[in-house]
């Protein structure tokens, strides 16, 4: 019984990741209708700029916790401008563009971005300075680490607060309404291009928080590490229903699991038939995903 | 306008054609320079990696063909003629190896001493099998490569169906371990590693727990960890790359896992320990010996320093010795023609090389491989134990 909720632990944990990167697929679909399959990449693009920034302030001698600090909000400000000026130069340009267009931008950027970060960072693998204990807590013979409580604290208090974002504050009001009705929302005197950009601020931003987490955690990180992970938090967004909130992090929360499960118990060879075994279901059996009910009502 | 554009292009045409001939004549008349001065020096080629992700390694083992010219040409050279190496970038792809090969055999040489991807070196090997060249192999290690059935490959380094065994009678005879997991990424040379090593594991008796890969590129692994932490194996054997296997060992040591923690030769890599951390301390990994740890290298380490500022990598020393075994090669036969050579090379049974003693069985392949076992210590890498020539198990200086 205690492998089994040492699954879970670890279910949660990988599943914390897969969902923060998904609310990015979610939101930016739910507003402009684009699989931005840049994502992933701006997840890996947060994880070069927070390594920066960390070996630069620990070189600097600046205590571990304002350092931690600065390079998570200088990541999320970097990694989230970006988002907004790829949304400027690749996307704007192409939103009254047939879908497929915008689509084939979408990986174009992609390749960008990890070619980019190759070219300055080099191929090989960056190494986040060991800054997290390994210390935790054994319940009953279960290995929870206070890191893992941590990256699971800290995924879901940030999707709460994006959840009430949206749900209870005008600007989040004004988002839903893009995603019911573009031009109905722009008679409505939204400024429609500037919540396009604040969406994938947003999006870009909590993909960052992913991309520190993962480098201070599991300390390796490389130009390619958006590809895999990019992919399996498309997924969650599908499982859960792309465009829906709750879907993206429900779908995140129970790939992680699925994940977990499946290597546990049966073997890690077998995860992307898993989890990608997932995504066709869904498409085939419910495409509009657990959550993806109110067609008309997305986010 | 059309027709002047036209006219513009047709005379830039022909000065590109007056060009292009120019460089042509000049490209055979390069060709044809060092061909007349084939007389004066003996000429080994060197295939290797010299762009690409693996240029590193490759440009190190040209250095170490180098510096055993030197060595050989500044004691007077062989046959009374100097050594020239004449390295050929095969930027560790098929196709562009076999230009590079082609390319050697065009230069006039007589023997071929290097290679490092495997996947390059099998088809170089075919083009020198066909023009009658010896090729001694310095970092390649598939099995393929000398179960052609050419009498014309060589190699100084062991290969990867040796190193399953020797692992195995580490697990068996120095750490007493009665069960054993091995984990594999599924790529060729990880599985055919772990396959080597559970084969030779049962044979000895071992009790092999756990025998599954990994998909490699994620980030945690746990979930197999508590797994395979449920059959309670004595050690872990991981025979993937280095970057799984610092998280691997990490968050083994994350788990709470005390077992020993070992791999293979391609975790012989500092990012193993930059990835872990304290974790990786103890682990253990079954490698050929990195030339620091060979106390007949250490000459050759302080040579290579001295000469081009830097450690001599994984690989060069072996580069070294296939160099030197080829010159005595030459020596011995009394002649510097490919098929003189591939003889006396087969009849090479002891050469002192920085490596070891060398010598080939029948197939070409090292007769007494060399492994050692290494062991992370304080974030580094020290040497552990080696196998003496019974088999019995002591530890290194």
């Amino acid at each position: 019984m205690s492998t089994f909720f040492q699954f879970v632990i670890e279910g949660l944990t990988i599943g914390s990741f897969y969902a923060l990167v998904a609310l990015g697929y979610t939101m930016v679909y739910g507003i402009i209708r684009l699989i931005n399959f840049a994502h992933g990449d701006l997840f890996m693009v947060g994880a070069f700029i927070g390594w920066t920034g960390l070996t630069a302030l620990a070189a600097a001698h600046v205590p571990l916790a304002l350092a931690l600090l600065i390079t998570l909000v200088a990541s999320m400000a970097v990694t989230g401008a970006l988002g907004l000026a790829i949304e400027r130069v690749a996307y704007q340009p192409l939103l009254r563009a047939p879908r497929l267009s915008i689509l084939i931008t979408a990986l174009g950027v992609s390749l960008a971005l990890e070619n980019g970060v190759l070219l300055l960072y080099g191929a090989g693998f960056n190494t986040y300075p060991h800054v997290l204990s390994h210390t935790g807590l054994d319940v009953h013979g279960v290995q929870i680490t206070f890191a893992q409580i941590g990256i699971i604290v800290a995924s879901f208090a940030l999707m709460l607060a994006l959840y009430f974002f949206v749900h209870r504050t005008f600007v989040g009001t004004a988002m839903r309404a893009l995603a019911i009705d573009q031009d109905a929302a722009r008679l409505m005197g939204i400024d429609v291009e500037r919540l396009i950009q604040l969406t994938f601020f947003l999006g870009s931003a909590l993909a960052a928080v992913a991309g520190v987490m993962e480098g201070l955690y599991y300390t390796q990180i490389n130009f390619f590490m958006g590809f895999v992970l990019g992919l399996r938090a498309f997924t969650a967004a599908v499982l859960g229903g792309i465009g829906n909130i709750p879907g993206a992090m429900a779908g995140g929360i129970l790939i992680g699991l699925l994940e977990a499960f499946g290597a546990g118990y049966v073997s890690s060879r077998w995860t992307d038939v898993f989890v990608f075994g997932v995504l066709i279901g869904v498409l085939v059996i419910k495409p509009t995903g657990l959550f993806g009910e109110r067609v008309v009502e997305r986010m | 306008m059309i027709a002047q554009k036209n006219g513009s292009l047709g005379a830039s045409r022909v000065l590109r054609q007056t060009t292009i001939a120019a460089i042509a004549a000049l490209a055979v008349l390069a060709g044809v320079a060092p061909g007349s001065a084939q007389s004066q020096t003996i000429k080994i080629g060197v295939p290797v990696p010299l762009s690409g992700s693996s240029a590193n390694a490759g440009t190190d083992i040209v250095n170490g063909a180098k510096l055993a010219a030197a060595r050989i040409n500044t004691a007077g050279g062989v046959l009374g003629k100097q050594i020239e190496i004449v390295p050929e970038d095969d930027a560790c792809d098929a196709q562009t190896a076999v230009q590079a090969a082609q390319k050697l055999v065009d230069a006039g040489v007589v023997a071929v001493a290097g290679g490092y991807c495997s996947s390059a070196a099998l088809p170089e090997l075919t083009t020198f099998h066909r023009a009658g060249i010896p090729y001694v192999l310095d970092a390649s290690t598939n099995p393929k490569l000398t179960e052609m059935g050419y009498d014309n490959v060589f190699r100084t380094i062991g290969r990867d169906d040796e190193q399953g065994p020797f692992a195995a009678s580490f697990i068996k005879n120095s750490l007493h371990a009665k069960r054993a997991a091995v984990i594999n990424d599924n790529t060729t040379y990880s599985k055919g590693l772990a396959d080597n090593t559970v084969e030779a594991l049962k044979k000895g008796g071992v009790d092999v727990v756990y025998d599954d890969a990994i998909t490699p590129g994620q980030m945690d692994y746990s979930p197999t960890l508590t797994h395979v932490a449920a059959l309670k194996p004595d050690v872990i054997y991981y025979t993937g790359y280095f970057s799984e296997a610092g998280l691997l060992v990490k968050e083994a040591r994350q788990l709470g896992l005390k077992m020993t923690f070992m791999g293979g030769d391609a975790t012989n890599d500092p990012t193993l320990m930059k990835t872990a951390g304290p974790a990786a301390n103890d682990m253990i990994i079954t490698t050929a010996p990195l030339a620091q740890f060979l106390s007949a290298a250490h000459g050759y380490v302080d040579d290579y320093t001295k000469a081009y500022g830097q450690g001599p990598g994984p690989y060069s020393v072996y580069e070294y010795d296939a160099v030197g075994v080829t010159a005595k090669a030459i020596a011995d036969a009394k002649s510097a023609t490919p098929a003189a050579i591939t003889a006396a090379l087969h009849k090479i049974s002891n050469y002192p090389g920085a490596t070891g003693t060398i010598g080939f069985n029948p197939k070409g392949d090292r007769s007494v491989a060399v492994y050692i076992t290494i062991i992370v210590r304080d974030g580094n890498f020290a040497p552990y134990q080696k196998q003496d020539a019974n088999g019995h198990w002591m530890a290194m200086k």
